[in-house]
């Protein structure tokens, strides 16, 4: 049996982490195929809905990925941002889902290693945690 | 609603897409199966046209696009090459030269995102048709947008009258275009006007000062509001609307002809500012000499009419009748297209620092007040003189007081060690006191501050390297008793010392106004963790904010030398000219719209949008709704986020696009 | 099924195109393009397209105001519900307040790889046993405790409804995998979901053996009562907890303390015009010492409709008719308006929460669910 490939969708803001996956993409830093990059303006752009029809469409873990804190583009995006995880997250507890399928993190546009790492752990982690319990294939 | 039809069952099916797959030469091409992709974008849905090609961005590639947009009829064009960051705007501008609107074009970054950092053929490829297919799928839900212009206004404003405002409005006015400059203290001239000499070059700081102050108060093309602060601040760029308190001086500028007989007469005294509480001022007073405007205030805290209601001496004794009692705080309404913010620095307050005693012992004094000390215009006509005017027989010169101390500032304030060494360079040349410098690093960065260092050195300063543990005047030697006495590790030589001093002079950091949250608040644009406010980029645009049109110059951005603070604002200055020659502002597009149906009027978008660009009211409908000021809009999608109906959204940024891009991103 | 087969299931065809339906439609009131007849005219003459691609299909409160009074009996409701399952195939899904969250979550429940922590809320006051032969129903107010920004009051309301079954010697089971009935999701027309989460609901009641299940949520009443007999087979009494409360009351009394409060009733849709409940309520009310109940000028029958169902037709006219609801109930000069269904009162609360500088009408009045309000005059003396 292959090993398990989690896949990952990873919600980057334009003016920071989406940047820093731009800039480790022109540094060559390579890192695993199993994230799809979804750019926004800001983190605060996310709405809890999106990531659970990304849980839902089958993805394993979700990441939101903004601004350091004080660095938003647009002043406070990324704390509106943290507010809706927080939120989420707990909504999803409820739901039984491992809190770590839901990450946010700040990544600047220099950290284009910084970025590239993220990935590289964050999909060590999900092959830990096995498939999310929404996995399309699973529905019956 | 309204029985309408959606929008989508009006246009299904007409979505007419081109999908242009870019080999970047062999940067993709090398480790993506380019044909590939694009044989599997021409199996997507609405996909009409589906190519590859070596170079997309080439002249040649564009045409390709422009070509098929006009003899295949294509209504939404995708490209997928590099970063929409690096292309997004060449496409774009290609699309628009074919008539069609540039936001109906999507790109596909197969390059940074994947050929770059992926090695896997097949893998990358794989990841390569995920990323068009969701280009495609989003292209779908995109909608042309109008991209709107308005006149720039050309008056600017300029907030704080330091070197930093005096600079940026003396270039822009003398450009002839109308400035507004606000102070907010009774004369313009900030900290530089109460500084003595200035480093390196040891220029008298008034001698060139003045002149510069002289010609704002003369200029036609400058209207000085001093006293004054702003009060509100609406509207957006190249069109702000600004609301100044002028606050009442109790003298009639007109009247007034500088003369300054109120303030000889005027029998009431308080701490001079100016002179850093080291002399005393009346309670109607100009704060030093060369004030501009020339025109004295009444302090109200310290006269004796607004106090007990008895006095009115000044009015007595003014000639033109200027004095005038009944003066009330004028509020003025500016109309203008920019908007410089100068406002500058506070002087760190060190008695909350209580072991170097500063409050406690006379003649421990700040580096501000030292060149109030040595000015000729100061307290003491340029003598440096401890409170008991003895000379000084030696002096200590303690760098780094509140700044690279994680307990107060974190940060290196800039300055400090350079005006550390005028101080010990003045004391040498006035007193020929010991001079004991103790630093932890020495930095002299600038031009000429080396060199000044080394000068400082020949002269027989003491340098020692260490950060000062204490300051006392407990003695334990006969050769303490009576001095101040400086307690350090010497890092150099690995031993406590203890140096018996007559005066300390502390190098005071440089931080943000106690009253910069309000004043950011005010402007809508953000600070740092250190409290200075924050450039929209570090390196590359260190004078613009995330308000467009909102510039910042000088110390308020963080702690600097007159040279970097008139660089910026003539930097400021520039990009207000760029602005104001270009005449129109181009709106940003991709903005919050609210569906009026769906709007219950909760007002959650105008609660917490930054800029406020929501307001909610009771326009057409019976209901309040919210509505979207276009012009203030930055688009960043927090309110649509907090809007329980989705009445509010981002053009460009809905939901169905994003769902859109989720879904054909999860699909294998 | 097709739209043929909706038309002759909810008897379309005995429409008499009297328009009575629009005169009473709280929607066609402030939205006049809205009118029931004219859906229902466009379905008769084929108009497919014109149904299942017109977002008036979502407006619709399922509130049963007009059906309950139409001369031709024809079941709009019902035939709106089935419809919008015509529209989903269409990819037309209304514009679903919370950006959809309600029913992306029914979604993730239906899924059989989730096994929830569902019951954090359970305090130590509070008992549940897995052995008894009742049941009680949670619903969805374990996830509605953090979707909205205001206080909700939906957990609440659970716990009352467990003290006060408590109270009367019943400690009931409560089942920690149990999903969402699913109300939302067949009336916006997902019936694939509705089924799943059916199917579950019944497996994992049979397992629990138990023979009774009480609700405080109507939705969740009116779902297991008319819907699931169509997907499941639910062999169980079932009550919503007024009924219960009404019959313990008649039996032997309960011990309440003094409430002194002026208060208004509410009558849910689902519980009123569904089920025909509007009596026991208010026995429940008046059996409260010290209590004064005021009726509002509709009410039972006439009752008007909280303004939203399901979560996919919260706009400006939803808006209007929850503060037209609001104003009604300060009229009867009460302090106090009492619901029985905690969607009622989110709805309401929601509509009290208003950011902006301009706020509309004055609509504050204190909403509370019938257990709470019973609850507090339970026993315990503590009673606000
Ligand atoms: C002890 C000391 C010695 C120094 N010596 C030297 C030297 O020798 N050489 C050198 O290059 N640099 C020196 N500096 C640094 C120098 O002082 C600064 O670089 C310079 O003054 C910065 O000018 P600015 O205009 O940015 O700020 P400021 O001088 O602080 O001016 C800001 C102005 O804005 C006004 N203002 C503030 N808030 C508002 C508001 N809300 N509304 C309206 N107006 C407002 C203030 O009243 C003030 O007039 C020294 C600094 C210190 C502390
Ligand atoms: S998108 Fe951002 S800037 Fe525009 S209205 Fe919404 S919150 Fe304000
Ligand atoms: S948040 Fe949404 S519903 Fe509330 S006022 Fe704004 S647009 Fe209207
Ligand atoms: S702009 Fe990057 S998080 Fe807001």
């Amino acid at each position: 049996m292959s090993e398990f490939e989690p896949s990952i969708l990873c919600f980057a803001c334009n003016w920071c982490s989406y940047a820093a996956a731009d800039i480790a993409g022109t540094s060559r830093i390579h890192y695993p195929p199993n994230v799809r990059l979804l750019r926004v303006m800001c983190s605060g752009m996310v709405d809890a809905e999106y990531v659970m029809k990304a849980l839902e469409a089958g993805f394993d873990g979700v990441m939101v990925a903004g601004c350091h804190i004080g660095d938003c583009h647009y002043i406070s995006g990324n704390i509106k941002a943290q507010e809706m995880v927080t939120r989420l997250k707990k909504l999803l507890h409820i739901l039984g889902l491992e809190d770590e399928r839901l990450m946010l993190k700040w990544i600047a546009t220099s950290e284009g290693p910084i970025f590239a790492e993220t990935i590289k752990e964050y999909v060590e982690q999900l092959k830990k945690l096995g498939p999310s319990p929404f996995r399309k294939e699973l529905v019956t | 609603m309204g029985g309408n039809i959606t929008a989508e069952a009006l246009d299904r099916d007409e979505r007419r897409i081109g999908v242009y797959i870019c080999h970047c030469g062999l940067n993709i091409a090398d480790t993506v199966d380019v044909e590939a992709v694009a044989n599997y974008a021409g199996t997507l849905n609405s996909v009409a046209v589906a190519r590859d090609y070596r170079f997309m961005c080439s002249d040649p590639g564009q045409d390709l696009i422009k070509n098929d947009i006009k003899e295949l009829n294509l209504n939404r064009v995708v490209v997928a090459s590099c970063s929409p960051r690096m292309h997004e705007p060449t496409f774009r501008k290609a699309c628009e030269a074919a008539s069609l609107n540039p936001y109906l074009f999507e790109m596909a970054n197969i390059r940074e995102d994947c050929s770059w950092v992926h090695d896997d053929r097949e893998v990358a490829t794989q990841k390569a048709k995920a990323l068009v297919r969701a280009a495609v799928a989003r292209v779908y839900y995109n909608d042309p947008l109008e991209i709107k212009e308005i006149p720039f206004n050309p008056d600017t404003l300029v907030v704080g009258g330091g070197i930093a405002g005096i600079q940026a409005a003396l270039e822009i006015a003398d450009s002839e275009h109308k400035v507004y400059l606000v102070e907010r203290d009774p004369s313009i001239g900030g900290h530089m006007i109460q500084l003595d000499k200035t480093f390196p070059t040891l220029d008298c700081s008034q001698c060139i000062l003045t002149p510069k102050m002289a010609a704002v108060g003369a200029h036609p093309y400058i209207e000085l509001l001093s006293y004054s602060e702003v009060e509100e601040v609406s509207g957006f760029v190249g069109a702000f609307k600004v609301k100044v308190r002028k606050k009442a001086r109790y003298v009639d500028e007109d009247k007034c002809t500088g003369c300054g007989l109120c303030q000889e007469k005027c029998p009431w005294t308080a701490d001079s500012e100016y002179d850093v509480g080291l002399s005393k001022r009346k309670a109607i007073y100009t704060p030093f000499a060369q004030a501009i405007p020339n025109v004295p205030v009444i302090d109200r805290d310290s006269c004796a009419y607004f106090l007990k209601g008895k006095c009115r001496a000044c009015e007595k004794f003014c000639e033109t009748g200027a004095i005038d009692f009944e003066q009330v705080d004028q509020f003025i309404e500016l109309e203008v297209g920019a908007i410089i913010l100068a406002t500058g620095y506070d002087a760190f307050d060190p008695s909350t620092i209580s072991q170097y005693g500063y409050g406690i012992y006379d003649n421990v004094i700040t580096g501000l007040q030292f060149e109030r000390l040595s000015a000729a215009t100061g307290p003491t006509g340029g003598e440096i003189r401890l409170k008991d005017g003895r000379k000084p027989e030696s002096v200590a010169i303690i760098h780094c007081v509140g700044s690279r101390d994680q307990n107060y500032h974190e940060y290196c304030s800039r300055v400090c060690c350079m005006y550390g060494l005028k101080v010990a360079h003045i004391v040498k040349d006035k007193t020929n006191a010991d001079v004991y410098e103790m630093y932890i690093d020495m930095r002299c960065f600038g031009e000429g501050y080396e060199e000044f260092y080394k000068r400082v050195s020949e002269e027989g300063v003491n340098f020692i390297r260490g950060k000062v543990a204490k300051v006392t005047d407990k003695a334990v030697s006969e050769e303490e008793e009576g001095k101040l006495v400086v307690i350090c590790e010497d890092t150099l030589l690995g031993s406590i010392i203890r140096v018996p001093v007559d005066m300390v002079v502390l190098c005071i950091a440089l931080e943000a106004r106690s009253d910069a949250e309000e004043v950011a608040r005010k402007f809508i644009i953000s600070r740092r963790a250190d409290g200075f406010f924050l450039e929209r980029h570090v390196k590359l645009d260190p004078v613009a904010t995330p308000s467009d049109g909102v510039l910042i110059a000088g110390c308020c951005q963080g702690p600097k030398d007159i040279p970097d603070t008139v660089v910026q604002a003539s930097a400021a200055a520039a990009r207000v000219l760029a602005m104001i020659s270009k005449g129109r502002v181009t709106l940003e597009a991709s903005v919050s719209h609210v569906n009026e149906d769906l709007c219950i009027g909760c007002g959650r978008c105008e609660e917490l949008c930054e800029f406020h660009a929501p307001k909610v009211g009771i326009y057409e409908k019976p209901m309040p709704v919210s509505r979207v000021n276009e012009a203030l809009c930055k688009g960043c999608g927090a309110c649509a986020v907090a809007c329980p109906t989705g009445a509010i959204s981002i053009k460009h940024f809905k939901p169905e696009q994003i769902l859109a891009m989720v879904d054909a991103l999860a699909e294998t | 099924m097709s739209l043929e087969d909706i038309i002759q299931e909810t008897k379309t065809f005995y429409c008499l195109d009297c328009g009575k339906c629009t005169g009473l439609c709280p929607v066609s009131r402030y939205n006049p393009a809205y009118s029931p007849r004219v859906m229902l005219e466009n379905a008769l003459f084929g108009f497919q397209d014109d149904l299942t691609y017109n977002h008036d299909l979502f407006s619709c409160l399922t509130c049963y105001a007009c059906s309950s009074k139409c001369p031709g009996d024809v079941d709009y409701p019902l035939f709106i519900q089935k419809a919008r399952a015509l529209a989903l195939d269409a990819g037309q899904h209304g514009d679903c307040a919370h950006s959809g969250t309600v029913q992306s979550l029914a979604r993730l429940m239906s899924n059989p790889g989730v096994s929830q922590n569902r019951l954090e809320w359970l305090s130590d006051g509070l008992r549940i046993s897995t052995q008894s032969d009742t049941m009680f129903f949670v619903g969805c107010a374990p996830y509605f405790e953090h979707i909205f920004d205001f206080d909700s009051g939906a957990i609440d309301a659970v716990k009352a409804s467990l003290k006060i079954l408590n109270h009367c010697g019943i400690e009931p089971v409560v089942l920690p995998n149990e999903r969402c009935c699913g109300h939302d999701m067949l009336w916006t027309g997902d019936v694939e979901t509705f089924r799943r989460l059916a199917e579950h609901n019944a497996a994992i009641i049979k397992e629990a053996g138990v023979k009774k299940i009480i609700f405080s949520c109507p939705e969740g009443y009116r779902t297991f009562k008319e819907d699931y007999p169509k997907y499941v087979d639910i062999d169980c009494e079932l009550q919503h907890i007024s009924e219960f409360l009404a019959d313990r009351i008649a039996e032997n009394g309960l011990d309440f303390s003094e409430v002194k409060r002026k208060v208004t009733y509410h009558d849910p849709c689902r519980l009123g015009r569904h089920l025909g409940i509007y009596e026991q309520p208010r026995k429940v009310i008046a059996a409260l010492p010290g209590i004064e109940l005021v009726e509002m000028e509709h009410n039972k029958e006439e009752s008007l409709c909280c303004g939203t169902s399901a979560f996919v037709n919260c706009d400006s006219c939803s808006k209007q008719i929850r503060v037209d609801r609001l104003l009604e109930a300060k009229a009867t000069g009460a302090d106090t308006l009492i619901t029985s269904c905690p969607k009622c009162q989110i709805h309401f609360r929601c509509a009290m929460t208003n950011k902006g500088e301009e706020k509309g009408p004055d609509v504050e009045i204190e909403v509370m669910d019938l257990v709470n309000l019973v609850a507090n005059a339970l026993g315990d003396g503590h009673n606000e």
